[in-house]
């Protein structure tokens, strides 16, 4: 097939398909609704590691958990679906929104969290009582 | 020699069909309500990745053609071009496939260019065409060298090569249920595949077949689909991003940081690359042997099930 006709053909695809997903109301990420929401997040992809404390953002797109090994870690929305991380070695910046944690992981680079300022006090004290 | 051998490029004009079996298979899933399901980002990350492999093939192809043609130029053998040849041709490329598979959930260079097919936590048919950009990289043509040798025509090869993967892309869907048993002894069908996808401990390398379900039966990797345990989709460690560039090279980028840390052994260094994917020199990872274990010591029920034979 020419390229001159493979090329559009895939972009109007991607493109048509995109559309298509998001006005039928597939863009919908999911939520933590409860510290449970969370910590099955968390559980999923670390079975051996329970968490203690969860702190759950306002907009339940994100959650920090101090673990049963003494480490932190963060479950966040991928979509419609959680992903996990260990915040061993990560650092933390406070943003206008709330704060930017960065794992030292390429395939997890970065993470805006939206929370309140007092949110954001607490998950900062978590922190500090963590490390 | 027929050295002048072409042949249609299979997967470039099955695109038009891709297309219509994703909003098929979209539309099925909202009027049913069942039957898999969509979220737009995965999706479009997904098809990006299906037309960068698309690119990579046209952008570095002329290297699997010319290592396949030079073999070409040394064999003495030429089995011709009938139908029988080309049907033989694709029952052994499809055990070729079988074991280039399994290379690449073995052997963390291979890995690191399938993990991306493995990454998104959704089973539809997009998942089908999330493909890798590297698969040049990990020398997995050389599996291909024995069928030139025996005389089969390098586009011959390649051609069955695009069938298998077109083949491969209907059964990446959580619309059908079970085919004929007939049809699920012999061929990979969804079941067979949404097993393969599975990151349970239970799933973890198996069903590694292209076209043939037969391969996994015949090597002891078939493990069925059981209605009591859902496959649940995605990698051990699933990604924290949706950006293509990341999908395509975070295991490479992995294997890199492992190989050039300080303080280990040059055998540690090479074990990085070539040892099963979770292998780490001072054990701190787990690959799916011991996923499979530590499950097993939480669960000893399971102990002698599907998928825990051997523990």
């Amino acid at each position: 097939m020419p390229l001159e006709i493979l090329g559009p053909m895939v972009v109007l695809g991607i493109a048509g398909i995109a559309l298509l997903l998001h006005l039928t109301g597939q863009t919908a990420p999911m939520r933590f609704e409860t510290e449970d929401d969370a910590r099955r997040a968390w559980l999923r992809e670390h079975g051996e590691d329970a968490p203690g404390t969860v702190l759950v953002a306002a907009n339940g797109r994100a959650a920090l958990l101090r673990l049963g090994s003494g480490a932190l870690g963060l479950v966040t929305i991928m979509g419609a679906d959680p992903a996990a991380r260990y915040l061993t070695g990560a650092s933390w910046e406070t943003t206008t929104k709330g704060l930017r944690i960065r794992p030292p992981d390429f395939a997890a680079p970065r993470f805006d969290i939206a929370l309140s300022e007092e949110d954001r006090a607490a998950w900062l004290a978590l922190k500090d009582q963590t490390t | 020699m027929t050295d002048q051998l072409t042949y249609p490029d299979v997967v470039a004009l099955a695109v038009p069909f891709f297309i219509a079996a994703i909003l098929i298979e979209l539309t099925w899933i909202l009027i049913k309500r069942r039957g898999g399901r969509y979220e737009t980002l995965d999706a479009v990350t997904s098809l990006i990745m299906g037309a960068g492999n698309v690119a990579s093939g046209i952008i570095l192809g002329f290297i699997t053609f010319g290592f396949l043609m030079v073999l070409w130029e040394l064999t003495p053998l030429d089995l011709g071009t009938s139908i029988w040849v080309i049907a033989l041709c694709f029952v052994l490329d499809d055990l070729r496939y079988y074991w280039v598979h399994r290379f690449g959930h073995r052997i963390r260079w291979v890995w690191a260019s399938h993990v991306n097919h493995h990454s998104s936590q959704h089973y539809n048919l997009t998942t089908a065409l999330r493909q890798t950009w590297t698969g040049t990289f990990t020398f997995m043509m050389v599996v291909r060298a024995p069928l030139i040798l025996l005389g089969f025509h390098p586009a011959m090869v390649l051609f069955c090569g695009g069938l298998n993967l077109i083949y491969q892309f209907w059964i990446h869907t959580e619309a059908i249920g079970r085919m004929p048993r007939w049809f699920e002894a012999v061929m990979n069908t969804p079941s067979h595949h949404r097993v393969h996808h599975g990151r349970n401990p239970r799933y973890l390398d198996a069903n590694y077949a292209g076209v043939f379900i037969i391969w996994d039966k015949l090597f002891g990797t078939f493990v069925p689909e059981l209605d009591e345990e859902k496959p649940d989709y995605g990698l051990v460690q699933n990604l924290g991003t949706f950006n293509p560039i990341r999908v395509a090279f975070h295991e490479w980028v992995g294997i890199f940081k492992d190989v050039v840390q300080p303080g280990i052994t040059w055998r540690d260094r090479l074990n990085y690359c070539i040892q099963p994917p979770g292998w780490s020199h001072d054990g701190s990872r787990d690959t799916s042997e011991a996923i499979k274990a530590k499950h097993l010591e939480r669960n000893p029920e399971d102990r002698g099930t599907a998928g825990f034979e051997g523990g």
